[in-house]
């Protein structure tokens, strides 16, 4: 996965709306498949069971839905760093993707709400599967940048 | 048995009814194992001396956590198994044990408040409704699920609406 500067929170004057975000690609695996599914207690054979996921069609075990809103969720979190608040996101799963297969994430500033003290900045942002090109997931998320420093973390 | 008419029966009667829960608390030990599967590494979720130089009594949950938790129970006996592997408590109140099939259709979440190491979380779920639908493989039941979560002093931490496609 290509490194952010995870550490720094975006000062809002510095964005525009119809901005293009970095794009960041991770690699998913059978063995990141099956920690997620551990770790979420997810125990649908679809996401470990080879020949159960090919019977239901599938050419590989499934990416969890909930892995695909993960990536997302830490694209947004990665992005506005320490200083941000990520508000709300919604997510639709709309492609699958396997066990192996190269997701990449990008985000497009659509808004920039005036909050008094803060910018609300939303962002659509799409997982797509480097395979073909397929939008895996429309997102849309709402994060919460202070106008001034200290960019500390805000604590609810 | 698929979509008929006494699955929209059970699902009608199920709108609007209110289901509460207390789910545990969150541990370190959990959101590092979830910030682990996801790979990862902000240290908010491993560190609590970082998580304490930002304002926070302890490693916060990555903020989707909370609703990425298929059980939050002890877990089922094998014999208590689906063939697809899931347990029969689906969280999906109005839903039977058998005999549907299910398919997620995306969620909405409101973060309201970070979930700190700690926490105590309660969950009341709600049916908000149902919509019938065909399709080619013949009828569907769009149905849309809230979920509040709760801190022991009621607090609000996170919403969400998940929308779940039966067939």
């Amino acid at each position: 996965m290509t490194a952010l500067d995870t550490a720094t929170t975006p000062h809002p004057g510095t964005l525009a709306v119809g901005q293009v975000l970095a794009a960041i690609t991770r690699t998913t695996s059978l063995t990141q498949v099956f920690r997620y599914s551990a770790a979420t207690w997810n125990t649908h054979r679809i996401h470990y069971d080879l020949d159960y996921a090919k019977r239901e069609g599938y050419p590989g075990v499934l990416v969890q839905s909930h892995l695909h809103g993960a990536f997302v969720t830490q694209y947004c979190t990665d992005w506005m760093g320490p200083g941000g608040t990520l508000e709300s996101l919604v997510v639709s799963v709309r492609r699958y993707a396997v066990a192996g297969e190269s997701l990449t994430c990008v985000g497009v500033i659509t808004e920039l709400e005036d909050q008094g003290d803060f910018v609300a900045v939303h962002l659509d942002v799409t997982e797509t599967r480097d395979s073909d090109g397929a939008v895996c997931v429309p997102g849309k998320a709402v994060i919460r940048l202070p106008l001034h420093e200290p960019t500390k973390g805000t604590n609810g | 048995m698929s979509v008929d008419d006494r699955l929209v029966k059970n699902l009608t009667e199920e709108v609007g009814v209110e289901h509460a829960e207390l789910l545990g608390v969150i541990s370190a030990g959990r959101i590092g194992r979830y910030a682990a599967a996801v790979d990862d590494s902000n240290p908010l979720y491993r560190d609590a001396e970082y998580a304490r130089s930002l304002g926070y009594a302890h490693v916060v949950a990555p903020p989707n956590l909370i609703a990425a938790v298929i059980n939050w129970t002890s877990g089922a006996a094998y014999d208590r198994l689906r063939e697809d592997g899931t347990e029969a408590d689906l969280h999906l109140p109005g839903v039977p044990a058998s005999g549907v099939r299910v398919m997620g259709g995306g969620e909405e979440i409101e973060f309201v408040a970070p979930i700190v190491a700690g926490t105590e979380v309660s969950r009341t779920t709600v049916l908000l409704d149902i919509n019938q639908r065909e399709s080619k493989t013949g009828p569907l039941v769009v149905a849309r699920y809230k979920d509040h979560y709760t801190d022991s002093s009621g607090a609000a931490l996170v919403n969400s609406v998940r929308t779940v496609i039966l067939r």
